[in-house]
């Protein structure tokens, strides 16, 4: 059936400067915010903005990914006509196939997938942001500017738009040029890697970009410069809530802390945008006799028994009587066991910290622990360290 | 995996008396536990043993249930194939128009629906009963006893004279006395039986106008030449006929062990899922010795408690062994011991509320204070 506007997820990179948390998943999979994981964020989005066709563009280790999703329950998104489609690169009869090479042509790879449902527009979203965004307004400018592009941004400072995709543009936010990490920026409009296209406008410039052999397949370096060139209207759309690119460790680690502030724009708890998640079944979460707990978001499932501060506690945690946890991010099934003290540090799943370990300091660069990691009884983890179970072999 | 196996479940149950908190729904949705309604445990019970087909009786005050079950997607009954099936009274035309007085008298109501079962067991019970039980156990034990009919009792007795029924054994562990005062096990109403010989004795009844099964039907099994073997039933289990047995059996949840038992996760109870976020922790809360759902907001202290999905405990508000059900809003510096609150009520700011333990204050649902 037609659809007026189909979203594509990029969820196929590999986040490769979260390390040790994206060894084993795609970066969209990394477990966020105590109950949710990355990609829970535009997903909920795309619900909540009346969107009920989504591509999810898999590539990177995708199967804990593709479990999550399942058939989209969670977000509602399990329809008979619609809903979520997780789709891979794939092999055509007698041709070639090949990994998407590039953004643009992991779309550029799935237009079969998106004629099948014959949209007006096309939303292109990707799976390492945090934000709460109504992309219904968003559509609903595109279609007023009568644009073949709409390019939702952000104002940020000078300095930080040298490590952004700038936006230059004329009185009425028309682009008419758009710079890559500038080093010298002439705005401060940053493009958050959100994109409505016309559909027949991107049609026509993902096919003529895969004809172009020096092309990188790049929606920010190519089609959207290709767009501007050909005189295409392309039009920027002011965004001015919450957004985090979660792409870094330390940056992970803020939007995590974000969450426990009242004034950092994210709001969790307000029901007009829910979050959906796929959910574990577990009871809720306990507090022990001498449980101190201040400033944080636990979840369900586990047992608080020592010194929770600033941190952010997700299912089926155990923090035994005497351990202490401050400024962290604690993934599921983790268990910190009496007298060790976890500071300034991501946990990820099912890892240990056995009694008396310590991991991170006070204020220091962020410390992580690999999924299913040991940390032994006694044994210090330093500040900023990538803890896993190669480097606990060595220097550790 | 019981593949062969229907389940069926009864959803009201006389000899009640848990004031406003039943008063507004049938008891196997009364909730308990921060985030389960009774009927969450057999459910899961069922679905857990690889049940796929079930049926819920209702009777009276049923929308909660009704709420709460939905399609049955939760308990991945929402099938094409079996799944969940609701039984409202009424809803077959040979029904008689008054309300069960029993199991019997209920199955009667249902013979066409028993008819189209297509399994050749059944599971029966009632859905008050708050326990972790291997069903796949009980059926193994069914075959390998030969009995017609499997009755799931336990030795902790949860006091509900008048209303529970007690199997004494005899030494080949088959039932000896059934008996409704408390001697030997304590039936949990939960049953395994062949579709065959369910259907026989409802027609028994049926004939004869009896409608409890265990006092008019299982009592009289030396004359029917029904074998009734009791299965002992060692876990945790909960009933609470009065507000004082709920109080104290949820206040049980704080306990490891029995936690430990009731929620394995070898085999989970499911409930609804609200998507809530995870519960938020003010800079001067002080939790100690309490069981949290998700989605509060707590910014007070809170002691001794059960505290349910999306509840909010202001700054200075002191809530010690305090049962305090979804959506319930505390104010400001109030004061609360002992006290129950349904779904949904507020407690403005100063309050200073106390019940005991033996007699805990409840608040309706949606109660302003």
């Amino acid at each position: 059936m037609k659809k007026e506007c189909v979203a594509m997820l990029l969820a196929g990179g590999q986040g490769s400067r979260l390390y040790a948390l994206t060894r084993s998943v795609a970066k969209p999979a990394v477990p966020f915010g105590a109950k949710y994981r990355i990609i829970d964020f535009p997903l909920s989005n795309c619900v909540n903005s009346g969107i009920d066709t989504v591509g999810v563009l898999t590539q990177y280790r995708p199967m804990e990914l593709n479990a999550y999703l399942g058939n989209g329950q969670p977000w509602d998104l399990d329809k008979s006509d619609g809903g979520v489609h997780v789709l891979p690169p794939y092999l055509g009869a007698g041709e070639k196939g090949s990994w998407y090479k590039g953004t643009a042509n992991a779309i550029y790879q799935n237009i079969d997938f998106i004629d099948m449902y014959n949209p007006e527009y096309v939303l292109i979203l990707s799976g390492d942001h945090i934000y709460k965004m109504d992309y219904d307004k968003m559509l609903a400018y595109h279609k007023a500017q009568n644009a073949a592009a709409t390019i939702a941004v952000l104002e940020v400072t000078l300095e930080e738009a040298t490590r952004f995709g700038i936006m230059n543009v004329d009185e009425n936010d028309v682009i008419y040029e758009f710079e890559e990490k500038p080093k010298h920026p002439k705005s401060t409009l940053a493009s958050m890697g959100i994109y409505i296209f016309t559909w027949s406008k991107l049609r026509e410039a993902l096919i003529s970009d895969e004809n172009d052999p020096t092309s990188k397949n790049d929606f920010g370096g190519n089609i959207i410069p290709n767009l501007i060139g050909q005189g295409d209207k392309c039009v920027a759309w002011r965004f001015d809530g919450y957004w985090k690119d979660v792409g870094t460790i330390a940056s992970l680690w803020d939007a995590n802390m974000d969450l426990l502030k009242t004034d950092s724009g994210i709001k969790i708890y307000d029901k007009s945008w829910p979050l959906y998640a796929r959910t574990n079944i577990c009871p809720p979460h306990v507090d022990g006799p001498n449980a101190v707990i201040s400033h944080s978001l636990v979840a369900g499932g586990g047992e608080i028994g020592g010194i929770v501060d600033n941190s952010v506690i997700f299912e089926n945690v155990v923090i035994e009587e005497g351990a202490t946890v401050r400024y962290s991010v604690i993934m599921p099934g983790t268990v910190i066991k009496a007298g060790a003290k976890v500071e300034y540090s991501i946990i990820a799943e099912n890892a240990v910290v056995e009694s008396n370990a310590t991991v991170g300091e006070d204020k220091g660069a962020i410390a992580v622990v690999a999924g299913g990691v040991v940390v032994d009884a006694g044994s210090v983890v330093p500040a900023g360290a990538m803890y896993t179970e190669e480097s606990k072999g060595g220097e550790a | 995996m019981l593949n062969n196996v229907h389940g069926i479940l009864m959803t009201n149950q006389p000899g009640y008396n848990l004031k406003e908190l039943s008063s507004i729904r049938s008891i196997s949705s009364v909730p308990y536990g921060g985030r389960y309604r009774l009927v969450d445990f057999v459910l899961s019970n069922m679905v857990n043993a690889g049940i796929v087909d079930i049926g819920v009786v209702l009777q009276q005050g049923y929308q909660s249930l009704l709420d709460h079950l939905g399609s049955g997607k939760d308990w991945d009954l929402a099938r094409r194939r079996g799944g969940l099936r609701l039984l409202p009274p009424f809803s077959m035309t040979n029904t008689q128009q008054h309300n069960y007085r029993g199991m019997m008298d209920a199955l009667v109501g249902l013979r066409d629906y028993l008819d189209e079962i297509k399994q050749d067991y059944i599971v029966i019970a009632d859905a008050d009963v708050v326990a972790n039980i291997e069903l796949e156990k009980v059926y193994d034990q069914h075959i390998a006893s030969g009995a017609d009919v499997t009755v799931v009792c336990s030795a902790s007795y949860t006091d509900r004279p008048g209303y529970a029924t007690y199997y004494t054994l005899a030494e080949d562990g088959s039932a000896a006395e059934i008996v409704n005062k408390p001697v030997g096990y304590e039936s949990l109403n939960v049953y395994v039986v062949a579709k065959a010989k369910l259907i026989e004795l409802v027609e028994y009844a049926a004939a004869r106008g009896l409608y409890s099964f265990s006092h008019q039907v299982l009592a009289n099994k030396d004359q029917l030449g029904l074998k009734v073997v009791p299965y002992i039933f060692e876990g945790y289990v909960a009933r609470f006929p009065t507000v004082a047995d709920y109080f104290a059996k949820s206040m049980d949840l704080l306990k490891k062990d029995v936690r430990d038992d009731l929620f394995n996760p070898a085999h989970p109870i499911r409930s609804k899922d609200r998507s809530d976020p995870a519960t938020y922790y003010g800079p001067d809360s002080k939790v100690v010795g309490s069981m949290i759902s998700d989605g509060c907001v707590i910014e007070g202290t809170v002691e001794n408690s059960i505290i349910f999905r999306n509840v909010k405990v202001a700054k200075g508000a002191v809530v010690k062994n305090c049962i305090l059900m979804k959506d319930t809003d505390i104010g400001e510096g109030t004061n609360l011991n002992c006290v129950i609150c349904d779904k949904a009520v507020t407690i403005g700011a100063g309050r200073t509320l106390s019940g005991c333990e033996a007699y805990p204050i409840v608040y309706a649902k949606g109660a302003r204070i």
